[in-house]
């Protein structure tokens, strides 16, 4: 019998700005011992369609148009809220996106583990410890009998997605709804906790829903595939099939949008260096032990006119420290930073402001980095004014073209931020950081809050952005593929220390450290 | 041709933030009708020496206290004076001290504020001692203080009742700023190289209005209250002038046989600070980009 079937089902948001429908008419079934993949970039359905079954979407605004789900030979819809919160304490369980805010920060592990247990099965409390201890386990976290009494900021993010993991299985569900389960962790940690879903799923005959807008992540889990795009299902097959032969262009532009290929155009034999980082070292204080921490250990790098270097690590490893520390955003504790035969680290405010201008830098997160009240013009214009790259005169077409460069439309001049998509607004982002012509650019992961499809777009427009206005750029980030087919040189660092430094394609092909290799295996093995 | 239609738009529509708002501002129904009654208010008292239609110590104690009629529309005091030209009169100073002790408040405690969170550090820590320690000092002896040295004055009670004022919205002012600070985009203004107060004033102050208009328009009535009780302690100002806190006082010891002489001071009071909070509203929401357009 079929674990869980949707036929037909429409979820509609009556909001004030009129009725959008979020879920058009999907149909979709899970086996026992099935992974379904649904795939889709943000705002395909993908969560609501899920989410919707369980009573988990707000009603109003949300609202079920139609559809009929059976779930274990149950209608679903039919069910009263009460129902519905049984079910999904004990059939039903879910992994979702962020394991941190789904954990209260002030219980221990242990007792949000054996909760359910307590409430939902009548265990007595040592019943449910033995049992919740055996779970930590077999999801892999280490010393469980001493961890269960830890809170959760005591855990890494990956191990805070075993517990997760644990919490989901704790009541012996049938079925396993995971919602973009390693989207927020490194790739390493992504690995492992794949692996973990894969081998439970085996063990415990689960069967899975796991969203995600990454094809890669799905590639290698899921048996069967379904693409989702506004709401609606656009293909649907076995994993194998679907990535030999998509058939919808949709499908197709997603495959193509995973950047693969190399890309290598700066003249490196150049020896006069634009930049010329020495012994870099920044430490924080941390404020628990009271000792300086590490986070850049004497690091060392040069980037060439013209060149796209590739700073590579995981979260924790110091690589945005090095771009902040370039800039004096943090201040180093040691090292030269020589920006044009210029040693920046020594300069004060005043002296500093030319360079300021010469080196800019676009931040990870459209959503946090443009001042939302300030208009798309007024930012734009501010470091042009600034910095005398334009007057009064002549700052309206300036921007104006400015617009045109990083492809917005002219007349969105005057719009606020958040008014834009996350594409658009990291286009602005881009062009506040181009506007006072400089010659180096620090991107601090630019494309990773951004869906795979407008990543793509602004990996482009980075890309053609460098070679019209000659620039060089230190590109952070944790996306190896990315990286691959945008940068010249790569550097890979953990523990704030560089470990390798070398020409992309020398790097992928021979990498001489463990710890790259092991990136690379995890970046290719997904 | 492109380009041109775009800058023309630029032009008609503006796009600075408060011109922004001041177009999302006029659009507010409730908004314009606070900032009218305000305004008409603000008139009334201006012209009050030229259109009261008494004077404000003139006493007629063979009248006493009568009731509304049409010859002093809001009745008359225990000493037959006109209520409404003592309305008028007291009106100006309440408006007076409101508006300006609350300017004061703003603009000390706002830079105080500001730059308290936004430098952080030590400079935080002894600014906002400072501030402590001045909380802990009872406000009456400060106003006491402020009257002995520097004599007996309307603007010295106004500017004293606002330096007191200050304190509170410094805190909420620096409660704001130090998680605003946090945020990328200041980062990223720190990155182009912009100056601290220039970092302040565009990108910092801004993002905190909302709350600082919000107890802006709270700290109006609490001025207006506030010199009620210095003056009935003999420090704000003297009869026979008045002001709406002293009409209000007074009228509520009378009022089960004079209920006027409460109700209509307090109307006008109440009016105002009506007003006020339709306008304060309004501008916090015109000052966010996020809140709905229409």
């Amino acid at each position: 019998m079929t674990l869980l079937s949707v036929e037909n089902l429409t979820v509609k948001f009556h909001t004030r700005n009129g009725v959008t429908t979020a879920v058009d008419q999907v149909s979709f079934s899970v086996e026992r011992g099935e992974i379904l993949g649904i795939v889709g970039e943000s705002g395909s359905g993908k969560s609501v369609s899920c989410y919707s079954l369980l009573g988990l979407v707000p009603m109003p605004p949300g609202k079920i148009e139609s559809g009929r789900v059976m779930f274990d030979g149950k209608e679903l819809l039919s069910m009263s809220e009460d129902e519905l919160r049984e079910l999904r304490g004990d059939d039903v369980a879910m992994i979702f996106q962020d394991p941190m805010t789904c954990l209260n920060p002030f219980l221990t592990i242990g007792e949000q583990l054996i909760e359910p247990l307590i409430y939902h099965r009548n265990y007595t409390r040592q019943q449910a410890r033995e049992r919740a201890i055996e779970l930590m386990q077999e999801t892999g976290i280490q010393q469980a009998e001493t961890r269960f009494d830890a809170y959760p900021h005591e855990f890494s993010g990956g191990m805070r997605q075993r517990v997760m993991i644990a919490m989901a299985l704790i009541t012996e569900p049938k079925l396993l709804i995971a919602d973009e389960p390693t989207t927020a962790l490194d790739v390493t940690i992504q690995a492992q906790i794949l692996e973990l879903v894969a081998e439970l799923q085996k063990e415990r005959n689960l069967g899975v829903i796991f969203i995600s807008h990454d094809l890669a992540v799905v590639r290698d889990l899921a048996d069967n595939v379904m693409v989702m795009k506004e709401g609606k299902v656009v293909e649907r097959n076995a994993t194998a099939q679907l990535f030999a032969n998509p058939t919808h262009p949709y499908t197709q532009q997603l495959l193509n949008a995973v950047p693969n290929g190399a890309k290598a155009y700066a003249d490196l034999s150049q020896d006069h260096a634009l930049l010329k980082v020495e012994a870099l070292t920044t430490s924080f204080l941390d404020r628990n032990s009271g000792q300086r921490i590490k986070a850049v250990d004497a690091v060392s790098f040069d980037i060439k006119r013209n060149e796209i270097l590739g700073l590579v690590g995981e979260s924790g490893s110091g690589k945005s420290t090095i771009g902040r520390s370039i800039l004096k955003l943090v201040n180093a504790d040691s090292g030269k930073v020589i920006f044009d035969d210029q040693e920046l680290l020594a300069l004060n405010r005043k002296a500093m402001l030319p360079y300021r201008k010469r080196i800019q830098m676009i931040f990870q997160d459209p959503y946090a980095s443009l001042n939302p009240r300030m208009t798309v013009f007024d930012a734009l214009a501010e470091p042009m004014l600034y910095h005398g790259v334009a007057n009064k005169q002549t700052v309206e077409s300036q921007v104006l073209d400015l617009m045109d460069d990083v492809g917005l439309a002219r007349k969105a001049v005057k719009k606020y931020p958040h008014e834009f998509s996350g594409g658009q607004r990291q286009r602005i982002a881009i062009g506040r950081a181009i506007a006072t012509k400089p010659e180096l650019i620090i991107a601090d992961e630019p494309v990773s809050a951004l869906d795979v499809t407008i990543q793509k777009q602004i990996l482009a427009l980075i890309f053609q952005l460098v070679e019209k206005h000659n620039l060089s750029m230190l590109f952070v980030s944790h996306d190896l593929s990315v990286v691959r087919s945008l940068c010249d040189r790569v550097m890979v660092i953990q523990h704030g220390k560089l470990l390798e430094l070398a020409e992309t394609e020398t790097l992928w092909q021979s990498p001489k450290n463990d710890y790259t290799r092991k990136l690379l295996a995890a970046a290719s093995g997904m | 041709m492109a380009t041109q239609t775009a800058n023309r738009d630029m032009h008609e529509k503006g796009t600075s933030l408060w011109a922004d708002a001041w177009v999302r501002l006029k659009k507010n129904k409730l908004a314009v009708f606070g900032l009218s009654v305000i305004i008409v208010l603000i008139i009334i008292t201006l012209l009050t020496p030229l259109i009261a239609p008494y004077g404000y110590e003139q006493q007629n104690l063979e009248l006493g206290a009568t009731p509304p009629s049409w010859a002093h529309w809001f009745g008359t005091d225990v000493f037959g004076r006109d209520l409404l030209t003592r309305v008028m009169y007291g009106g100006r100073v309440s408006l007076a001290v409101g508006l300006i002790a609350t300017t004061v408040a703003l603009v000390i405690g706002v830079a105080w504020g500001a730059t308290a969170g936004y430098v952080g550090g030590r400079t935080d820590a002894i600014m906002m001692r400072i501030v402590d320690a001045l909380y802990a000092l009872p406000f009456i002896i400060f106003i006491i203080l402020l009257m002995v040295v520097f004599g007996r004055s309307l603007l010295l009670l106004f500017l004293a009742i606002g330096a007191v004022e200050w304190l509170t919205m410094a805190r909420i002012v620096r409660g704001q700023v130090l998680s605003i600070r946090n945020q990328e985009y200041i980062e990223a203004a720190r990155s182009m190289g912009l100056s601290t107060p220039h970092i302040l004033s565009r990108h910092v102050v801004p993002n905190a209005l909302g709350p600082i208009i919000v107890y802006a328009t709270l700290t109006v009535p609490q001025v207006m209250l506030l010199e009620a009780f210095l003056s009935f302690l003999g420090l704000g100002i003297q009869p026979p002038q008045s002001s709406w806190g002293v009409l209000i006082s007074q009228g509520a010891e009378v009022m089960e046989d004079s209920p006027w002489l409460l109700i209509f001071p307090g109307l006008a009071l109440s009016i105002t600070l009506f007003a006020l909070n339709f306008l304060g509203d309004g501008l916090r929401d015109a000052l966010d980009p996020k809140a709905s357009k229409d």
